[in-house]
């Protein structure tokens, strides 16, 4: 049985914020541009208790709270505090997956020091991250990924929140579907008219069944409901997508200045990608239009896109009547189904001599 | 010292050594043949140090003696000319080489004779001999010698073992991805002896055996061996050290036995081949009982094929891959019908064997890697 804990800084950005700044504390703070197109990057539990959450639009958490302080975001800051924060994880166990700069996994099954249990391993980080960065955390603590990230969210600010190998499946069982990690908005709607609306209801469904309804995440689903998550905890995580996005002062309905804007997202999203060496096989574009509509769509091949290829294909998918009418507000441009030579290479194996 | 020969019947000599001529040698002198002439026969020499090959011819009207190195590659420009006799006018003295053609002359000062490298020498002392027919010094190193390594990190790999025993004569070539052993239980030897033959003259020797019963005399030590046989000579430089137990790495007891038609697989692998990925080269053999699918394909340049055969199995239903060249060379390398092929486990050596054998003293074996999909 293995120990994992996942632990997850609250309202991170924003905490960092009131931190470095006295003047914000015990006040409603968001992180985020301050055009009126920007979106809300972080906000600060006082910001929270207005309904404010990440990724609304600017605008719209003005009107919720018009006294509210827009900082901007300090990049370098979070990054050089995560990394902090990722060293006194290290001073545990070296089975560390970070998934953002706020949430990692820990796998304490074998942890460098001698603490005897996965929940004292969780309670003594949060301290320490609270000592030494002044920022909070909570923690989730369980026997695999799934149960460890849902077990963070439960105890909300400043939470330990600890599933037990014999409680998980009751847990499970009256959790609302929502909360499953990998069930999104629409996964959520589609579970609903599914009739499932809690684990247990999950749990009815065959494995054939949820094949046919969601596919490979078919199985997934099967599994975490019963408490199966035998994912391992990488510490350094691959990187599934590569991409780029631009939210624009004024919509555009020019078909000409869209293709020069997605040229542009193109540009930064290529740049990412040579960077970190990886080629995708499948292009993905984002828009959003004025009214908030956001489609996606992608298109696939069976070697890596080159830049001039990817250009094209993401232009061919522009939907022209549609922008013309509605007005583009974000373009973004995303590239995921990585290449990866070692995997698709077969080894030649060779005589034992 | 002078002497009268056929173009033809002197470029046929020339021709047949001067494949040992290296062509980034490190003494300019091995730019040259030795000739050496002695009473009526002329003896002529190439060499790249490692290698030498020696043969002889008579000529006419021959007057002295001596030895002087002459320019190959000029010579060998002999091939555009018809056959006409040739008076070779050699002077040792003053190097001058004229070549009088029936409407000519060639003239060059060449180089001196004793500067030409002599072959390495066997030690009488350690020496070991062998006698065999030039048929089956032949086809063992036909059999294997497409086997054979390019490794600078082994090099005994890049040559093939000849042992020989009471019981037979055995010829392995191995570059670790692929074996064979060619056994011939008529050449035995009282005592028991081995040596490893580089590939390049090993390579020569393919070209000038002749494919019959002559006897082929093979003089050795640890270190130089030298074949004799019609009228060439070679010494060569073998390659020194221990080679790899190839007997203990032979599965023994491979389960599985298919029975395939040789040239139907050999030529639809060869089609289904030409669509894997040239990077990996992977062919795969999807085995059922009497149906054999060999497939590849090519992601990323959106191709693939596969062609069904029948063949005789009786055995868990597997599929193993495999680099289609190495398959190609192993099926071309066996000459019977049908093969067998015997198999464990898609991570195992797979082993091809001829179903009839084209001599019953002959007895072969191939084995080869498969390569592994990770997954």
């Amino acid at each position: 049985m293995r120990k994992i804990i996942h632990v997850d800084m609250d309202s991170f950005f924003a905490s960092v914020e009131q931190r470095d700044f006295p003047q914000y504390r015990r006040k409603p703070l968001v992180v985020g541009g301050n055009s009126p197109r920007a979106v809300v990057a972080a906000a600060s539990y006082e910001a929270r208790k207005y309904g404010i959450h990440s990724a609304m639009p600017m605008a719209r958490a003005l009107q919720k709270c018009p006294h509210l302080i827009i900082t901007p975001h300090r990049s370098a800051v979070y990054k050089e505090v995560s990394e902090h924060i990722q060293a006194i994880f290290h001073e545990y166990t070296d089975l560390v997956e970070p998934l953002s700069l706020d949430e990692a996994y820990l796998d304490v099954t074998e942890p460098k020091k001698g603490l005897p249990s996965a929940s004292l391993i969780a309670k003594e980080i949060k301290n320490e991250i609270r000592k030494r960065e002044n920022l909070i955390a909570s923690a989730g603590v369980s026997y695999n990924k799934f149960l460890a990230k849902i077990a963070s969210d439960m105890d909300k600010p400043d939470g330990f929140y600890l599933i037990k190998p014999d409680d998980a499946e009751a847990f499970l069982k009256d959790l609302k579907i929502g909360l499953f990690f990998g069930v999104g908005k629409k996964t959520e709607a589609k579970m609903h008219q599914l009739g499932i609306f809690k684990g247990e209801d999950l749990k009815r469904l065959t494995l054939p069944e949820l094949m046919r309804y969601f596919g490979k995440n078919g199985r997934y689903f099967y599994d975490v409901v019963r408490g199966i998550d035998e994912r391992p905890v990488l510490p350094s995580r691959v990187r599934k997508s590569i991409g780029a996005e631009r939210t624009y002062q004024t919509d555009i309905y020019d078909l000409g200045h869209v293709e020069i804007k997605l040229a542009e997202v193109v540009d930064v999203m290529w740049e990412r990608s040579l960077a970190k060496k990886k080629q995708g096989r499948t292009v993905t574009l984002k828009l959003r239009y004025a009214n908030f509509v956001t489609i996606t769509r992608s298109h696939s091949q069976n070697r890596p896109f080159t830049k001039a290829e990817i250009l094209s294909t993401l232009m061919a998918l522009l939907p022209h009547d549609a922008i013309r009418q509605n007005g583009v507000r974000l373009l973004g441009a995303t590239m995921t189904n990585f290449y990866d030579e070692d995997q698709t290479l077969p080894r030649q194996l060779k005589i034992d001599f | 010292m002078n002497f009268v020969v056929s173009s033809t019947d002197l470029l046929n000599h020339l021709q047949a050594i001067a494949k040992v001529i290296s062509s980034k040698n490190t003494l300019p002198i091995l730019d040259n043949f030795l000739f050496e002439l002695k009473s009526n026969v002329l003896t002529i020499t190439a060499s790249d140090l490692e290698t030498t090959l020696v043969t002889s011819m008579e000529v006419e009207n021959a007057e002295g003696e001596g030895v002087i190195a002459v320019d190959a590659r000029r010579l060998l420009k002999l091939k555009d000319t018809s056959e006409q006799p040739l008076t070779f006018n050699i002077n040792t003295e003053t190097l001058s080489v004229d070549i009088l053609s029936e409407s000519g002359k060639f003239s060059k000062v060449e180089q001196k004779g004793d500067d030409f490298p002599q072959p390495h020498e066997v030690d009488e002392t350690k020496k070991t001999e062998i006698a065999l027919p030039a048929e089956a010094l032949l086809t063992a190193i036909n059999k294997t010698i497409f086997a054979t390594a390019d490794d600078d990190l082994r090099p005994v790999m890049n040559g093939i073992l000849f042992t020989f025993s009471a019981d037979y004569m055995t010829a392995v070539a191995s570059d670790a991805h692929k074996m064979v052993r060619y056994r011939r239980t008529d050449i035995t030897s009282e005592q028991e002896s081995s040596f490893i033959l580089p590939q390049k003259p090993a390579q020569l020797l393919k070209n000038l055996l002749p494919n019959d019963e002559s006897e082929v005399k093979i003089v050795f030590d640890h270190q130089n061996a030298i074949i004799e046989f019609a009228n060439f000579v070679q010494v060569c430089r073998l390659v020194e050290g221990k080679y790899p137990n190839y007997d203990a790495v032979i599965p023994k007891d491979n389960p599985y036995r298919m029975t395939v038609d040789r040239l139907d697989i050999y030529n639809k692998l060869k089609m289904v081949s030409g669509y894997a990925n040239p990077a990996s080269n992977l062919v795969k053999m999807s085995i059922a009982p009497n149906e054999l699918k060999v497939s590849a394909q090519d992601l990323d340049f959106s191709m693939s094929a596969f062609e069904r055969l029948k063949c005789e199995y009786e055995g868990e239903e597997m599929e193993i891959g495999f680099k289609g060249v190495f398959l190609l060379e192993i099926i071309a390398n066996i000459s019977s019908t049908d093969v067998f092929v015997e198999l464990s486990d898609p991570s195992r050596a797979a082993l091809f064997l001829p179903v009839e054998k084209d001599d019953d003293n002959e007895d072969l074996l191939m084995l080869i890697m498969p390569m592994m999909v990770n997954q």
